[in-house]
């Protein structure tokens, strides 16, 4: 249920229906209580209303104007790069890649292919190299490394959504 | 002389190219979103950021401005999303709506300024306009918007509710409590200066 104030408030900015209107009248007219607290209100919304705007500095629009200049004189980098430039150069190392493999492997004559290993050449052993701790370090690494881009691409991203 | 063209018209000559149209339109609100980003901000500084950013923001975007709604109800969106984001940002704690300690600490300051004799212009500044202004200070961030946007924004309870994102009637009673609050921290404020001058 409404209070005297609330009902009073609503009379004030009119946002009562007509009924209301000619209702909370009347009990303004009648009703002392209604009366006194009808006056009081009124002086709170006429001070209300006098309540005056901060002003900003005097360089304010300036600065708003000189960013958004600024801002244009940059176009992001996404704008900056033409995606066509982009495509034909990777239509082109693909082609190029695609032309000599084709042209390598109509030239070879697998029949041809007969390499013998000399008697006194030593290979390196490998598996000296890629030992249990070698290959967990790296696995570690790569899997530290993966996080970390992963992290950063989720970042950017909040970012741009926050924009 | 030349009348004055509309937000409308001069959104128009804005999207057209016309960046002198959009200083008019900054130059038009900027004292009511510099206002409402104080009542948010609580620093002239922070408060000059979160307007600039606005009025950026509103540039961008202004194509995609509909024209359904009041060019200043559309700002005021911005500037209350801008706000919020900034108050985030900053950590300050204005989530809760009940949590008034922060502002009855702020009510405390500002009482131990006036009474050691802070400000210097105090005689001056002692009129019913400052202990007006200081009580929407000591409001919370969402009452002291919202008392804005009504009262000096020539916004109606329905455009305020676009604005902020909410049914006009949670704006009504929204409204009403932080006439409310607002009352009773004028009439503390008031009683307070009377005691001091006793």
């Amino acid at each position: 249920m409404n209070t005297i104030e609330e009902k009073l408030w609503n009379y004030i900015d009119g946002s009562c229906s007509e009924d209301e209107q000619k209702a909370i009248s009347a009990l303004i007219a009648g009703n002392e209580t209604y009366r006194i607290k009808y006056n009081e209100l009124l002086k709170l919304n006429k001070e209300f209303s006098a309540m005056e705007l901060d002003e900003p500095s005097m360089a304010f629009t300036c600065n708003v104007m000189e960013a958004i200049r600024t801002e244009q004189a940059q176009p992001p980098l996404k704008a900056a790069i033409n995606k066509r430039i982009i495509m034909g150069i990777t239509i082109f190392f693909v082609l190029t890649i695609a032309i000599l493999l084709g042209f390598v492997l109509a030239n070879i004559h697998l029949s041809a292919i007969n390499v013998a290993v000399p008697a006194g050449l030593k290979m390196p052993e490998m598996k000296t190299y890629f030992t249990k701790p070698v290959i967990e370090g790296f696995l570690f690494f790569d899997a530290v490394l993966a996080l970390y881009l992963f992290d950063t691409f989720l970042r950017r991203k909040g970012q741009t959504k926050q924009i | 002389m030349q009348s004055e063209l509309s937000d409308i018209a001069l959104i128009e000559q804005a999207l057209a190219g016309n960046q002198s149209a959009y200083t008019d339109l900054v130059k038009r609100h900027q004292r009511f979103v510099f206002t409402l980003a104080m009542r948010f901000a609580k620093s002239r500084e922070d408060a000059e950021e979160i307007a600039q950013d606005c009025f950026i923001k509103a540039y961008r975007s202004l194509a995609s401005f509909q024209g359904q709604s009041k060019f200043s109800t559309w700002l005021y969106s911005i500037v209350y999303t801008t706000a919020m984001t900034f108050l985030r940002k900053k950590r300050v704690v204005t989530d809760s709506i009940d949590d008034e300690n922060i502002y009855i600490r702020i009510d405390a300051d500002s009482y131990r300024h006036q009474a050691s004799g802070y400000d210097v212009n105090n005689a001056e500044n002692k009129s019913r306009s400052f202990y007006l202004n200081k009580a929407i200070e000591q409001l919370l961030p969402d009452d002291a918007a919202v008392i804005t946007m009504f009262y000096k924004g020539e916004l109606s309870l329905e455009e305020i509710g676009q604005a902020l994102r909410m049914e006009a009637n949670t704006v009504k009673v929204k409204l009403f409590r932080a006439r409310r609050r607002l009352k009773e921290k004028l009439e503390r404020n008031l009683k307070h200066e009377a005691k001091e001058l006793i």
